[in-house]
């Protein structure tokens, strides 16, 4: 079994869903003769041509509405946006079309597409390069936001988010693009979208965190277990739909929780993961939930990337915080 | 007191604005010989010509960046987009460059632009002309962002707004416009930090914005019917939060209902849920409520649509769980 990182995990799902179903095509900048800014079609262009993996011009919003059109149409479209920075001219595109082509048509269309996206900081970029929207693409009904953290969840959430019937955005952690290597079998396995994966079972804390953020989270815990608090670590994996049934049955199994995520504090998807709690679990909660998030600030350039990005040091601040409660 | 409505309380300020700053222009479909898509501004070409009262080409991302751009070299813009349903395809100049030139700039540049637009459902009109999408715009760092939801607010805000040097947003829920009331001849600009206590109440907390400030007043009114004491906090700001009239409340009356006309999954409402959660943990009797739109795009037919918006009843039934339930 070839030991792959994330983004070489996403173009093995990328190849393997072309292979194995020919409407499967994949659109956008560079993503074709140059095989993708992060080399994530690397190949495919050799492979499948030019009619299944298709160089568009720089126009976002266009590169989303073929996509759209192409679901529809039987397709089952892969685009790629370069960066998050870039996804806000698509938006349109998949508010008012993708994510509900099959409630206006009453299910005589539907957009099988997937918009996926490097996102997230810590790869000293500049600006517009780095930020991470998730929230935003969470919030809308009829769209699905997955986000992997690891390159065997990015290879099984890909081919299922290529094989659902409906919309999906996944995002893909840049920071996390070549930071792990795990052996990943290119088995043609999908793994299950709308469910959380418990990374860590403990039970004194719960940690509710996704996408590069896992990576500071796990480093905590095992620090925290270091000295006897043994916590759970779940990696939401799609936001939208919210599995909070898996996050509300640990949280009242712990009775604490802290919330890690890299966007801005102020209506980060925390917020809702929070809200969910605040209705279904209030009542065993031990302690406040405390979110552990980015500044409210612009996202900042390089030098001081690494202070706005929470790290080991703030999550276990947290952790304390909530663990002081009796 | 001069008895007036919003529409006419947001084209005076808008007159104000044009009067007090010749920097100050408005720019926008519709706005100028049409008088503006709900009227806001009908009449003001006529006060101060095409120059200043622009009509703008159907093209959000084109006029709002102009807008920047206007913004960014000295004048003091009022863009008008028709509703924040179209404002997705300004998005990306609105979170890209209005929001971080300052910041990408080290500070050489600020971008003194107010961006109004509609908001919100309630009047037949569908799918994609009835969205809330506040919540979006109060997440971006760089922004303010407003909701007038009393003709006060409507008629102080936009002076005020124009006088801070960062992109302001402000959101007037199109179900407002036609609301009459009284406001004084002394009527002027008002702060734009603070959240208000609209009805004092000791049993339960309703925070809410825009129009649903007026759905939390008729639950409230439907609730002391019944002795039941809401106090009802309308936010204003919807960023920066004012944390400390909420949580002064919260502490007091031990219970909270965030009534938001956005879909319920990350909406704002979550947002103040969270913070209450955070901030006024051990004051809280009742797990926070939430009332807020059904997850469906919002339908044309008016029973359906108002089976999917926040009504005073689902607050009155929300409040009602929250004082059946024990922490």
């Amino acid at each position: 079994m070839d030991e792959l990182n994330l983004v070489q995990a996403v173009n093995r799902a990328l190849a393997r869903a072309m292979a194995d179903d020919p409407r499967v095509v994949v659109l956008g900048e560079d993503v074709g003769r140059d095989g993708g800014v992060f080399r994530a079609t690397d190949g495919l262009f050799a492979r499948f041509g030019e009619d299944r993996v298709i160089d568009t011009p720089l126009a976002e919003l266009a590169i989303a509405g073929v996509a759209v059109g192409m679901a529809a149409q039987g397709l089952r479209p892969v685009a790629e946006i370069q960066f998050t920075g870039f996804i806000y001219p698509t938006i349109d595109q998949l508010v008012n079309h993708a994510s509900r082509l099959r409630t206006r048509t009453r299910g005589r269309l539907a957009c099988p597409m997937v918009l996926r996206s490097p996102s997230g900081g810590g790869i000293h970029a500049p600006e517009h390069h780095s930020e991470s929207p998730e929230a935003m693409l969470a919030h809308i009904p009829g769209l699905r936001v997955v986000i992997p953290s690891s390159p065997r969840r990015a290879y099984g959430l890909l081919l299922a988010a290529i094989s659902d019937p409906d919309p999906v955005v996944f995002l893909e952690p840049t920071r996390l693009y070549r930071a792990v290597r795990e052996p990943v079998a290119d088995d043609g396995e999908a793994l299950p979208l709308d469910r959380c994966f418990v990374l860590r079972e403990g039970r004194d804390l719960t940690f509710v965190t996704w996408g590069a953020m896992v990576l500071e989270t796990m480093a905590a815990a095992e620090r925290l277990a270091g000295r006897g608090v043994e916590a759970t670590v779940i990696d939401l994996a799609t936001l939208h739909p919210l599995d909070h049934e898996t996050i509300v049955e640990s949280v009242r199994g712990t009775g604490r929780c802290v919330i890690v995520h890299e966007a801005p504090l102020s209506g980060g998807w925390g917020a809702e993961v929070a809200a969910r709690l605040a209705e279904h679990a209030l009542t065993a909660l031990l302690a406040p939930v405390v979110r552990v998030a980015g500044y409210d600030t612009v996202m900042p350039l390089p030098r001081l990337e690494a202070h706005y990005m929470p790290g080991v040091e703030r999550v276990l601040a947290a952790a304390e915080r909530v663990l002081e409660f009796a | 007191m001069t008895t007036t409505t919003y529409r006419e309380a947001v084209r005076t300020a808008l007159r104000e604005a044009l009067t007090r700053d010749s920097r100050t222009f408005l720019m926008g479909e519709d706005v100028g010989r049409y008088g503006g898509t709900y009227a806001c501004s009908k009449g003001l070409i006529d006060e101060f010509g095409p120059e200043r009262v622009r009509d703008a080409p159907l093209s959000e991302s084109a006029f709002v960046g102009a807008g920047i751009g206007a913004a960014m070299a000295g004048m003091r813009p009022i863009v008008e987009i028709m509703t924040v349903n179209f404002s997705l395809l300004a998005l990306d100049q609105i979170v890209n460059n209005a929001a971080t030139l300052r910041h990408m700039s080290g500070g050489q540049f600020s971008v003194p632009l107010v961006i109004r637009m509609a908001t919100g459902a309630g009047r037949q009109v569908a799918a994609q002309h009835s969205h809330s999408l506040e919540c979006w715009y109060a997440h971006i760092p760089g922004i303010r962002v407003l909701a007038p939801g009393t003709l006060e607010d409507a008629r102080g805000m936009l002076w005020t707004a124009l006088q801070d040097p960062d992109p302001v947003v402000i959101f007037e829920h199109a179900a407002l416009y036609n609301m009459e009331g009284e406001l004084p001849d002394t009527a002027g600009p008002v702060d734009i930090e603070r959240a208000a206590v609209r009805r004092p109440g000791r049993d339960v907390t309703l925070i809410a914005f825009g129009a649903n400030l007026h759905k939390a007043m008729e639950a409230a009114r439907l609730l002391a019917a019944e002795k039941i004491e809401a106090e009802v906090i309308d936010l204003r700001s919807l960023r920066p939060l004012d944390d400390a009239t909420i949580m002064a409340s919260v502490r007091k009356t031990r219970r909270a209902v965030v009534i938001d006309e956005a879909w319920r999954t990350g909406s704002l409402a979550a947002e103040v849920s969270a913070r209450v959660m955070e901030q006024a943990f051990y004051d809280l009797d009742a797990p926070v409520g939430r009332v807020c739109t059904e997850e469906v795009p919002i339908p044309y037919p008016k029973h359906l649509e108002d089976a999917a918006l926040p009504q005073p009843e689902k607050i009155v039934a929300a409040v009602k769980a929250q004082l059946g339930a024990r922490a």
